[in-house]
């Protein structure tokens, strides 16, 4: 089929016009005198009405800095993929999410800028934040390297009436007390009285109260010496002695298990079975709460459930912390304006706006911890801060490899679980082979 | 005439000119497209491949280090090293099973399915409508739904207890043995459909008379379709399986949002791709997933070029 002249000549005079039009906008960007200092921030977006209110923050901070102009660019899908992509591509945004599972490699190859060099009154901002959730943040130097943006912490959320039943008002303190009032929670309800994934970070907040030294997972025989460490060892054997009394020997006698994946109650997650009222008790952090007054809004806080801190142990009583840094690209050629945007996001007006208002998590500035706004739920979780005796930020080990670690050692005990199911056993002491090896293979 | 004086004469006519330039134009956008996704794409990759770095400091020459890593976790899984220490190798068995359920079962029922359609069968082409939908609907979308059908209360093992009674409620997707099956249920269910489009146009392009002429001389329903139709449309059905194959191979989203980013329990869901996503973004490990998918490549192209020498000969 042969195209018309006229057709030709539109394709060739839309190219040209195309063309011109392009190089024209780019004179007169190139003319324009600067006025404005432009920065790029990005952050994964976390629906709608997030993004919504960034946008207006942004607005706030543009009053009050009219000489910056903040682009918002949120990475909706694969967010670490496209943050590690744009360095080599020479993208990468001034301001950006650095989730702690990466910061330490971001910090050791340069990719942060040090806020002790933007800032000479660090110090007093330093001093605005829970000490523990910026010590993930400081490089070998000493220096912070991001701004904590808000916060999430590892909690027991439990059913009331189940409690009750069971004679109890609220869970034991200690992990061998919790795992033995299980069974009779159970006894007293029919139903399910734990559900936990089976991941890493159960495991570890659990080994730490057993007196586990925090794991170092930096070489081979720093993983060989902490899962051959005595607690480690007495921790992961309760935590699935647990699994294979509470559910697999439970199911083989017809009975009503104890413990329970959620997957064992047609879940996705722990937060869901909990809401569904499908488990009495459950390990989850900061994130159930909204999820359940959106999704349960009849399963009352304070009426029907409530939250208890992580029992302890032996060696003390420890949570995990969630969080997530504003960082400054070392290569930004805005990095004070850029640290400027950052801590007004991070600071105590953003995070009034942005983390009490919307109400998912928790700020990470401790003034804030007292403001009228906070839901009662999160409230609560901070009133019990004081009975750990250490508060860890996730990924809980010295790793630059982090997130492939904690991956691998979730796929691990997933594995001997389901495996556990199918031959009614487990070999202790094959786990710790599979953990061992595995961790080392990824370091 | 030398090919020399064939061009000129080509060239020095005015409508042949025009219609070069024209061929040239309609071509340009999607040759731009392959270099820069296609070709460009490969060659760093294969650069990248001999190289160690993870995006951050500057890429590191190793030689053939990372071929000789991806050759050890092959032949290492081929010896029976434990699933961890060769998710290489495990992608690649996992993905051939899978590849060996799909393609058949899917070419045979896109065929089938394109054979009601062009049927002048009451009702044929309600059916067809129907059957085509989940041929335009996204794959992740798909798997999420069969994620609920698969779940031990879900769809699937209801219906399969009510065929055989007493069949029991398995978690598909938490067990070794069935998740490799379970993808390849949701991938025929979605792809006969896009397949058959292909066989339903191949079969409308069957001239009638010839089928007229075969049906005179007493050939029925099964003896035309094999006699006449199926010779007919047979570059299509290598083509439909050289394709069905390479998709197959390659398969991602399913195993992504079936088994999840880590593979699955013991990998059970893990494949090459799978792996080569893992190995570049979670172990932050590029230059490693770049050697593993040009071995793959390698592993592939063999067999795609020898199954088109012997069967493709209408195809090409």
């Amino acid at each position: 089929m042969a195209l018309s002249k006229r057709v030709i000549l539109g394709i060739v005079v839309i190219a040209i016009i195309a063309i011109a039009v392009g190089l024209s906008l780019n004179l007169v960007g190139q003319q324009k005198p600067s006025v404005a200092v432009v920065i790029r921030f990005s952050g994964w977006g976390a629906g709608e009405t997030e993004v919504k209110n960034y946008e207006k923050a942004i607005g706030q901070f543009s009053k009050q800095y009219p000489g910056v102009v903040v682009k918002y660019e949120p990475i909706s899908q694969m967010y670490h993929e496209n943050i590690l992509a744009s360095f080599p591509a020479g993208a990468a945004p001034d301001v950006f999410y650095v989730d702690s599972s990466w910061a330490s490699i971001f910090i050791k190859q340069g990719v942060l800028k040090a806020l002790d060099d933007i800032d000479p009154g660090i110090a007093s901002v330093k001093a605005q934040y829970y000490d523990f959730l910026l010590k993930p943040f400081m490089g070998p130097d000493g220096k912070l390297y991001g701004l904590p943006k808000d916060w999430s912490i590892l909690f027991l959320a439990y059913n009331k009436q189940c409690l009750a039943r069971a004679g109890l008002t609220t869970p034991p303190n200690d992990w061998p007390s919790f795992i033995s009032s299980l069974k009779a929670i159970t006894d007293a309800t029919g139903k399910p009285a734990l559900v936990d994934h089976y991941h890493w970070r159960t495991f570890v907040a659990m080994a730490l109260a057993y007196g586990a030294p925090y794991p170092d997972f930096t070489s081979a025989d720093s993983v060989r010496a902490w899962f051959n460490n005595d607690a480690v060892k007495k921790a992961l054997k309760d935590y699935m002695d647990l699994y294979l009394d509470g559910y697999v020997k439970r199911m083989d006698a017809g009975k009503t298990p104890y413990v329970v994946l959620p997957r064992d109650v047609d879940s996705g997650w722990g937060g869901e079975a909990f809401g569904k009222q499908a488990a009495c008790l459950t390990l989850e952090g900061s994130w159930m709460i909204p999820f359940i007054r959106d999704q349960f809004p009849n399963f009352k806080y304070g009426e029907q459930w409530d939250i208890a801190p992580l029992p302890g142990g032996p060696g003390g009583r420890f949570t995990l912390a969630f969080t997530v840094i504003l960082g400054i690209n070392s290569k930004s050629s805005h990095a004070e304006d850029a640290y400027r945007f950052a801590k007004y996001i991070a600071g105590k007006e953003g995070q009034e706006f942005l983390v009490i208002g919307l109400g998912h998590t928790l700020p990470t500035v401790k003034e804030l911890a007292t403001s009228p706004n906070m839901w009662p739920e999160h409230r609560k979780t901070l009133d019990q801060l004081n009975v750990y005796n250490n508060v860890y930020v996730w990924p809980t080990m010295r790793s630059d490899k982090a997130g492939a670690i904690i991956g691998t050692i979730d796929t691990v005990l997933q594995s001997h679980i389901a495996n556990m199911k199918q031959t009614k056993t487990y070999d202790l002491n094959s786990l710790i082979n599979d953990l061992i090896n595995s961790i080392i293979k990824n370091l | 005439m030398s090919l020399k004086n064939k061009y000129h004469v080509f060239f020095s006519s005015k409508k042949h000119r025009r219609e070069f330039l024209e061929g040239v134009l309609l071509i340009l956008p999607a040759t731009i497209m392959n270099f820069v996704f296609g070709y460009f794409a490969f060659i760093y990759t294969f650069y990248l491949s001999f190289f160690k770095w993870n995006y951050i400091t500057q890429p590191l020459f190793i030689g053939m280090e990372n071929y000789v890593r991806a050759f050890n976790e092959l032949i290492g899984g081929l010896l029976g090293a434990r699933w961890y220490e060769a998710p290489f190798f495990i992608g690649l068995r996992n993905v051939l099973i899978y590849t060996a359920i799909v393609v058949p079962i899917q070419t045979v029922l896109a065929i089938v399915l394109a054979a009601i359609a062009s049927s002048r069968v009451r009702g044929s082409s309600i059916f067809t409508t129907s059957y085509l939908l989940p041929g335009f609907t996204s794959s992740v979308i798909i798997a999420l739904i069969f994620i609920y059908f698969f779940s031990q209360k879900g769809f699937i093992n209801y219906i399969l207890n009510l065929i055989i009674p007493g069949f029991g409620y398995p978690d598909w997707l938490y067990l070794k043995s069935l998740i490799i099956p379970a993808m390849a249920i949701v991938a025929i269910w979605g792809t006969s459909s896009n397949l058959a489009i292909l066989f339903i146009a191949a079969m409308q392009s069957i001239p009638r008379d010839v089928l007229e002429q075969a049906r005179l001389d007493g050939a029925g329903p099964v003896r035309r379709f094999i006699h006449v139709v199926f010779p007919l449309i047979k570059p299509t059905v290598v083509y439909a399986i050289i394709v069905g194959t390479i998709g197959a191979l390659q398969m991602f989203d399913l195993s992504f949002v079936m088994a999840g980013p880590q593979g699955g329990i013991e990998y059970s869901g893990m494949t090459v791709v799978l792996d080569i996503y893992r190995t570049a973004f979670l172990l932050l490990d590029p230059g490693y997933a770049s050697a593993k998918a040009i071995v793959f490549l390698t592993l592939m192209y063999i067999p795609t070029v020898l199954f088109l020498r012997k069967y493709g000969g209408g195809f090409r």
